[in-house]
């Protein structure tokens, strides 16, 4: 690999693994004077770009591990959520408050009522017993379907815009920007001729269009790719400093250490947050 | 010798050697790394030592600033912080009880 092009991958995962720009900037430099003053190619001095920049990240600490901001106004609060799909009971007195500016993730096996639960916070999905408040305007994100075949992302961002009184002019500008964070430049296509991945990623950046004070996600990252899943997190942590509430289903384990609370709804456990 | 085992010997006190070159003068990464292998230690891939650099930087027993290079763009250059002389004081001191514990053992087995 040329010394530009490992240089220009090294940028973008020391983005992609939440290295600040000056700091980036440095580790480039340095790296990029390694190489210069030592004549050897870059993978056999430093590695594959994403493992230096894990590296890196690793050694400074990783992003947003400081708490810098006291947790706000609650944003959400369930309250003893029972919910029952026939004879089978899947949340059964189930409580969880999440704050402005705190990360909450949602864990358990397949079949535990993660996306029944979020569902019922979005006032999507009614709950046989229980009560949700919400205070402020919420972004939800389902883990599949949420798009429309024939529209282009253009026309979702101006559609979901519209809806949290964003103009369209300015929902599009807002859209492409959130779909750059996440690596994707939305083209012409139409929702239906996009991949898996994609789709998600539309589905991601519509939930935050208009900066809603709540973000409700259910497993959003399903065919993203290990940068993109890291690109994610980041805008996640973006958005909890920022002061929004966000709720993640996740069954993927190691950003635990990073969130505010976590609800486990695996059997066994008492289904109130810790 | 076994390059698996230098390297993990090498894991242990990278961070001191690197202090311990830096108390001689400010230096910078490049620099560093054909100091160490100046030293027989073996060859330090820029991939190792730049994060343990970053990790003394951020601990603050090194600080950084950045000095035009002859001719060539600026270096980050490493110098050794007070409270860096004072880790590689204390460490030289258990390196040496430790070292010296590890070298009768094996002489004595050696010797039989």
């Amino acid at each position: 690999m040329r010394h530009e092009i490992w240089l220009a991958a090294l940028t973008d995962e020391l983005r992609r693994h939440g290295v600040g720009p000056d700091l980036a900037g440095h580790v480039v430099a340095e790296a990029a004077g390694h190489l210069r003053d030592s004549g050897e190619a870059p993978l056999r001095a430093f590695g594959p770009p994403d493992t230096y920049a894990a590296a890196v990240a690793d050694s400074v600490g990783g992003p947003a591990l400081a708490r810098s901001v006291p947790a706000g106004p609650v944003r959400l609060r369930a309250v003893d959520i029972t919910k029952r799909y026939g004879r089978r009971t899947v949340l059964s007195g189930v409580s969880l408050t999440v704050h402005a500016g705190q990360v909450a993730a949602v864990v358990g096996a397949n079949g535990s009522g993660k996306s029944t639960f979020l569902g019922i916070c979005a006032g999507l999905v009614g709950a046989d017993a229980g009560r949700v408040e919400l205070h402020g305007t919420v972004g939800y994100c389902p883990q599949a379907g949420g798009t429309a075949d024939f529209l282009q992302a253009g026309e979702h961002f101006a559609l979901i815009g519209a809806g949290r009184g964003v103009p369209r002019e300015a929902a599009v500008r807002d859209g492409a920007r959130r779909a750059a964070a996440l690596d994707w430049a939305p083209g012409d296509a139409q929702a239906r001729h996009l991949s898996g991945g994609t789709r998600q990623k539309l589905n991601l950046v519509l939930a935050g269009l208009g900066d809603p004070d709540v973000l409700l996600l259910d497993e959003p990252y399903q065919g993203f790719d290990r940068g993109t899943y890291l690109d994610f997190w980041h805008e996640v942590w973006r958005w909890r400093d920022a002061g929004r509430a966000v709720v993640v289903v996740t069954h993927l384990l190691n950003q635990l250490d990073r969130v505010d609370v976590v609800l486990d709804l695996s059997a066994g456990s008492s289904g109130v947050a810790a | 010798m076994d390059v698996d085992r230098r390297a993990q010997w090498l894991r242990g006190v990278l961070d001191l050697c690197v202090l311990g070159l830096l108390a001689r003068g400010d230096s910078y990464g490049y620099e560093l790394a054909q100091s160490l292998q100046a030293t027989g230690l073996g060859a330090i891939q820029g991939g190792t030592l730049y994060p343990v650099l970053l990790r003394l930087q951020r601990s603050g027993l090194v600080t950084v600033y950045w000095r035009e290079g002859g001719g060539g763009p600026a270096r980050k250059y490493y110098r050794i912080s007070p409270a860096g002389v004072g880790v590689l004081r204390e460490a030289s001191g258990q390196w040496a009880a430790f070292a010296g514990g590890v070298g009768a053992i094996l002489s004595e087995r050696t010797a039989r």
